[in-house]
This record gives structure tokens, sequence and C-alpha cells, in this order.
């Protein structure tokens, strides 16, 4: 198996006395996305800094295709293009001028600019803008300029973070099909705040609260079918438990709340947990797919954390 | 080095392409040039002594609004964080604005060379303090340029930067003027670092070393201090 791409070994990082990172550990593997999943202030921005080299870490490590992003910084940031969550660009400059700029700066030679810049163009649809003035381009344009950038001289790492805020749905739509297509070339960290994109787009996800890594869950399971998530009204553990009793491949996993939501095994899809709930006269509300599980999980591991 | 170059290619650009340069450059020419005609035509001296001291305090103004922006522009921006990320060293970036901003400043000293060229066509003046003076100017603008980067390196505030900027300037300028009331080894102290008494020499016509050497020390430590304001925290 190929070496990881990122080796975060114990990274903690405290903003004077305030621990932002405390002591995370995780690896990401060639062409695997990663999603960094927590709430806002959780410490998904700060890890990316210190991997992007913008941060030291208070203690711990990080390697990036094998280099130390304190001790070898420039070389780990010449593997990796970054682009900050609020997608800082140099306004005044022109597209083409932007990512000319920022190709000399990864180091790519006068003989190679012209086609990794028209590269970079084609695949981030940038063609229609090369001349605008970035100042005058929309969010989700500055987006595709920003990880056009990041793009530049080939790197083994992406990370991007929170890719699709400000987008609109059909830009959000985009950036995740990208991510998609981009990672069958190289490995992606992405934060968000949202665990739906987390969901869409990663293979394997980190779930992080307070600055302290919670769990990695692989993702591998979305969407099969086989856990079903139904909304019950007024419907006890013990009730639904009983209902389901003697239906061949249903039972029941879990309850996410007191007030009635019931995650279901159910090999054969949700229609036999769904009839059987509704012949023992429980009030169905709701039913969907329970996905990755990565929600419940979810749920549960930030179950009491402060809002 | 290509990086270094495609650093500077950007700063120059951003100068120039923004009103400051032109606009600093042409406010200090119009005055330089009153200042001398006035003394050339009125007083009928073929000196430039005064136009050294007046272009050395207009400095002490002009050179802080020409690096207030420089990191703490970026820095505001988000862009520094973009910067800092990408394969570059903080010294490439740190010297690319310092050069970038130089050029702004050579070029509106340069500009007043003119003075000297008339005075050699219709007088004959002494050439030997116009040259130093001219040095004086050029290292005292490359201390001043580096302050006012270390600043800007430090703040995200273009107007903050200014300020303390021509604060600093100014009390390194007139700190001579402490001096008296201190002790002895402080008195030494205070007047080595004054920017007027360091600078004076080389108005007159004078070069001592020692003045050579604290305009380029404090302008390599100015610069060390901005890289290391930059440094990863």
């Amino acid at each position: 198996m190929s070496a990881p791409v990122i080796v975060a070994d114990k990274l903690t990082k405290y903003y004077g006395a305030r621990l932002a990172v405390d002591e995370v550990s995780f690896e990401v593997r060639p062409n695997e996305v990663m999603g960094l999943l927590g709430p806002n202030g959780s410490g998904k921005s700060t890890i990316l800094r210190i991997l992007a080299g913008y941060l030291r870490p208070t203690s711990g490590s990080a390697r990036i295709a094998g280099f130390d992003v304190v001790g070898q910084g420039l070389e780990a940031r010449g593997q990796l293009g970054y682009v900050p969550e609020d997608v800082p660009l140099y306004a005044q400059m022109r597209v083409n001028e932007f990512l000319d700029f920022m190709g000399r700066i990864r180091g790519l030679s006068n003989a190679s600019l012209p086609a990794a810049i028209g590269e970079v163009v084609e695949r981030l649809s940038l063609g229609q803008v090369r001349s605008v003035l970035i100042a005058k381009l929309s969010r989700g344009y500055r987006q595709r300029v920003a990880i056009a950038q990041a793009l530049l001289g080939k790197p083994k790492l992406l990370v991007l973070d929170e890719p699709t805020n400000g987008l609109d749905p059909r830009q959000i739509i985009e950036v995740r099909e990208l991510i998609r297509t981009l990672s069958r070339d190289l490995s992606i960290l992405v934060t968000s705040h949202i665990l739906a994109e987390i969901e869409r787009v990663a293979h394997r996800a980190a779930i992080l609260l307070d600055g302290r890594l919670l769990s990695v869950h692989t993702l591998g399971t979305a969407g099969d079918g086989s856990r079903v998530r139904v909304r019950l009204r007024g419907a006890d553990q013990a009730a639904v438990r009983a209902s389901l009793q003697g239906v061949p491949g249903v039972s029941l996993v879990e309850s996410l709340s007191p007030h009635g939501t019931y995650i279901l095994e159910s090999a054969a899809g949700a229609a036999p947990a769904v009839r059987a709930l509704v012949q023992a006269g429980l009030a169905v509300e709701e039913v969907g797919s329970s996905g990755s599980g990565l929600e419940e999980l979810f749920l549960r591991l930030t179950e009491g954390a402060p809002r | 080095m290509r990086s270094f170059l495609a650093l500077l290619g950007k700063e120059v650009r951003a100068l120039f392409q923004s009103p400051i340069a032109y606009t600093a450059i042409a406010v200090f020419l119009l005055l330089m040039g009153y200042s001398f005609t006035l003394t050339l035509f009125v007083n009928k001296y073929a000196t430039l002594v005064h136009i050294f001291f007046q272009s050395a305090g207009l400095l002490l103004l002009i050179v802080p609004i020409i690096t207030m922006r420089l990191f703490a522009e970026e820095r505001k921006a988000g862009t520094l964080e973009l910067l800092l990320t990408a394969p570059v060293r903080e010294s490439h970036v740190v010297l690319a604005k310092y050069v970038a901003s130089m050029a702004v400043v050579l070029t509106m000293i340069g500009l007043t060379g003119t003075y000297a060229i008339v005075l050699g066509l219709y007088g004959s003046p002494e050439w030997g303090p116009i040259y130093s003076g001219y040095l004086g100017l050029v290292l005292l603008a490359s201390m001043l340029v580096s302050l006012g980067l270390m600043i800007s390196a430090l703040t995200a505030n273009q107007v903050v930067a200014a300020i303390v900027t021509i604060g600093v300037s100014f009390m390194l300028w007139t700190i001579d003027t402490l001096a008296a009331m201190m002790p002895d080894a402080l008195e030494r102290i205070l007047i080595s670092l004054s920017l007027l008494a360091r600078f004076t020499p080389f108005a007159t016509g004078a070069l001592y070393t020692s003045d050579f050497g604290f305009f380029v020390c404090s302008t390599l430590l100015a610069l060390f201090l901005a890289v290391r304001a930059l440094a990863r925290r």
C-alpha cells in the first residue's frame, strides 16, 4: 500500500491559553477524500492552516508527502494546494495575471506555465473570465479561481476549507462534482460544518469537537439502503420493538431521540419495516434512508456539547 | 529566484498601478521644486544642502504612506495566507516588497537629480557634497522603508501602520534633542541613534563609515525583524 499523503501525529495548537486543537492524529491516503467535520470553532481551519504551513503546531507533527510541515516547510508547501475559507484573492489582478503569478511562485518555469494555466482554466471552466478583473467575479467564479491556483504545479494534496460556503445550490453541486473528479488524481482534505456535504464527497470523515478528534468514520456504506430512518409520533422503544418482532430481516438498531426517531436495519428496504409499524398502529410521520450513519454518529458523539 | 522575481513583479505592478506612487512622487517633486527654485533664484546659492534636509524631512512623511499597505493590506484581505502557504520563503516576500518600495523612493529622489544638472549647467557647485547628500538620502530612505515594512508586518490596519511608522521615524530623527537631559552613557546612545545626527554629515559633504554602517545595519535589522514578524506562529 502506498504511503499516506498526510500523517498528522498528535497535532496540538494553543492560541494563548485557549486550546484550539488537542492531540489530533489522522492519515490521508493517496486519492482519498477525507472530510473534517465539526461545528464552527471545533478546530477544523486551524488544522488546515497547520498542514498548509500558515500556523505552527504548539506540539505534535505533521508530514505532507513525507515532508515535515515545520522542518521542511518549503518542500511540504510545494506538495499541496490550499484554498482558505474566505477565498482571498488579489482583487486588482486579472484571472490570467493571478494564475501566472501563483504559477511562478509555485515554481513553474516560463516554458511550462502556459500549458499549466491552460489546463486548470479548462478544468475549472474559467475560459470566459480569463481577462476579467478578480474584483468583478461572482463568488462562484472566485471559488473556481482559488481552486485553479491551488492545482497549479500538480500538487499531491488539495486542501479546501469550507469550499461550498456562500455558493448557490448549482455552484455547490459543481464543487462537489469537481471534488469527485479531482480525487482521481490527488488526495483531498476538505472541511465543512455541513454534514451532508462531507457525506456526499468524502471517503472518510473525521469528526471534531472542541479541538478533539472524536472519530474517523468510513463512508463506504453510503446509500446502500439497508438502514432506514423512521420518525414516529409518540411511540416508545418497546412498542417499536414489539411491532417489528417476527418481521424477517428487520430489526431496531437504535433510538435517536426520545420523541420517536429510530434507525432500523431492513435488508429488503423500507417497505416491510413501514408495513409492520403501520399494522401495529404506530403513526409513521417520515421515512428516509439513514445513509452512511454519519449523522447518527455525529449526533451521538457531539451529544451534550454546548451549542 | 524565479519566485522572488514573480513576487517583485507583483509588488512593482501593485505600487505603480495604484495612484499612491504617482501622488507621492508628484507631491515630493512639487515641494522640492518650489524650494529649489526659491533658493537658487531668490537667494542665489548654488547648493543642494537645504534640498537634502527638506527631502529627508519629507521622506519621514511620505515613506510611511508608501509602506503602510505592504503587509497590512495583505493581512486584512487574507492574501497573506495565500502567499505564505505557497512554497516561497518569508525573506523573499519581505525583500520583494522592500525592493519595490525602494524603486518608488529612488525614482522620487532620482528625479531631483535635475536640480543638480541645473546647478551644473548654470553654476559651478561643489560636487562632493552633492554626491554624499544623495548617498545619505538613499541610505535614509532605505532605513525608513525597512522600518515601515516591519511595522506594516505587525498589523492588519494600514492607518495604524502609517501613524506608528511616522511616529517612530520622527522620534528617531529628533531623539538627540533628548540627549542633553540624559546621563552620559545614555546621551551617547541617544545621539548615536539620531537619524538627524547620522544624516547631517552626508548632507554637508562629510562621509563617515560609522554613519554608513548605521544606516545599512538598521536597514538589515528592520528587514530581519519584518521576516520574523511574518514567521509562522
